[in-house]
């Protein structure tokens, strides 16, 4: 494929002039917080209050809050209760996919530090370690009432500019690969160029890049579509086949 | 159709030695039986007795006596009767035979019972990894694994007092019980 080179402004190049800047952030920020589009990841057990919060008896979309089918179109990332350290492999890959702004709620307990499964191998146990939590709604499970009071204070957040969590993925990103390093061996990978969109983004700081980066670059290899087999029905034909 | 476990049942089981029946009640049977016994069992049953439907091969660690429990519950659709066949194999070096050319099904609960206790199954189509497909360590239902020490080693703990819930507990929020309060064992 041929590279085309198409010249990026940054932010940094493009400095603001206007000075109806500043009201103008504000409206988009008010824009925001009115329009959320939230992918629920139902990873655990807390998922099951979302459909009375959904639906008539509470209506989020009241609020401005609609679920979204696919992680490019949504702004939240609601993760609803335990993660298993599988299921947060595919909960990183579903957050590097979405665009920017956004923002992260973590639902239950078990998001916050393990919750009834603090003794269990295969759950990971505080979600903000691997992903930038903007807000944690706690209880086992948390009613409908708190999931609604929760994303209030959400949409106050946005709009005063508080919830910079997103930010936060991309002047720490170190870290946070630190972190998921720790858990899935160090030839952990995503398809998403992190290091690439902080630049972008203009959020690029000193601890973007790092040891943890060095590492991630160093075990980069091409991806390949992943494959599954399952080999159980192999004989079965076989004996089909002598029936005949 | 009869709801009481069939007379024939009985009969049968009195061909295979070296079995204990235990009636639960009327629609459950418990056999416990020679590991090298069950293979014939399993197979009488499924022949002669009409249960067809292999439910569930399930495993107990029983560290202490050194020994693997492997249960496998039968249904029958005619007497509508189970019957759990209990064998004990030892733990080290902890392999059995497979029941796959009796109950295809047991492919599956094999596969899960050697991942969770490495329990080896001679003769299943597929001893490779089933769910735990990005877990490295040991199986992880085995006694001797300390999930907990695993735990402890891994992850590291949120703080219960932060400074920020001060503030909510001033406003009448916040912890209620401590989990050290938690633990503690009642007098
Ligand atoms: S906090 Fe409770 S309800 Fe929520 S995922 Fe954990 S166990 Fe389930």
């Amino acid at each position: 494929m041929k590279e085309i080179d198409i010249p990026i402004e940054t932010s940094a190049a493009k400095r603001r002039t206007n000075p109806l800047a500043r009201v103008f952030d504000e409206l988009v920020r008010f824009c925001r917080s009115r329009s959320m589009f939230m992918l629920h990841y139902c990873t655990g057990c807390g998922a099951i209050e979302l459909p009375p919060a959904m639906t008539s008896r509470f209506d989020m979309e009241r609020l401005g809050i609609q679920p979204m089918v696919t992680p490019r179109q949504a702004d939240i990332l609601l993760i609803t209760g335990y993660v298993s350290i599988k299921t947060l492999k595919r909960v990183i890959l579903t957050y590097e996919q979405m665009g920017s702004p956004k923002y992260v709620i973590g639902i239950c307990s078990c998001t916050v530090n393990g919750g009834m499964y603090w003794q269990s191998y295969a759950t990971a146990k505080q979600l903000d370690q691997y992903l930038p939590v903007d807000l944690y709604i706690a209880g086992c499970m948390p009613r409908p009432e708190a999931v609604l009071e929760g994303m209030r204070k959400l949409m106050d957040r946005i709009r005063s500019g508080e919830a910079d969590g997103w930010e936060d993925y991309y002047r720490r990103y170190d870290w946070y690969l630190g972190n998921q390093q720790h858990l899935f061996g160090d030839d952990w990978q995503t398809p998403a160029d992190v290091i690439g969109e902080a630049s972008h983004y203009d959020l690029a700081g000193p601890g973007t890049e790092g040891e943890h980066t060095r590492l991630l670059q160093q075990c980069q290899k091409p991806l390949e579509p992943q494959q599954t087999f399952f080999q159980i029905g192999g004989s079965l034909e076989k004996k089909g086949e002598s029936h005949e | 159709m009869s709801k009481t476990v069939t007379p024939w049942l009985d009969n049968l089981l009195q061909e295979i030695e070296g079995v204990e029946i235990r009636r639960k009640d009327s629609r459950r049977v418990r056999i416990d039986i020679a590991a090298d016994s069950l293979p014939t069992l399993l197979e009488l049953l499924r022949g002669r007795a009409g249960y067809v439907h292999l439910s569930a091969i399930t495993c107990v660690d029983w560290i202490d006596e050194s020994q693997f429990e492997l249960v496998y519950q039968l249904w029958s659709y005619e007497s509508q009767s189970l019957v759990s066949a209990h064998i004990r194999i030892a733990r080290e070096p902890g392999v059995y035979v497979s029941v796959f050319d009796l109950y295809q099904p047991a492919a599956f609960f094999e596969r899960d019972i050697h991942e969770m206790f490495g329990v080896y199954f001679e003769g299943s189509p597929d001893m490779s990894k089933f769910i735990l497909t990005e877990w490295n360590g040991p199986p992880p239902m085995r006694k001797e694994f300390d999930a907990e020490a695993w735990v402890n080693e891994t992850f590291e703990w949120k703080e219960y007092q932060p400074d920020w819930l001060k503030e909510i507990t001033e406003q009448g929020g916040g912890i209620v019980k401590t989990p050290e309060e938690a633990r503690q064992k009642k007098p």
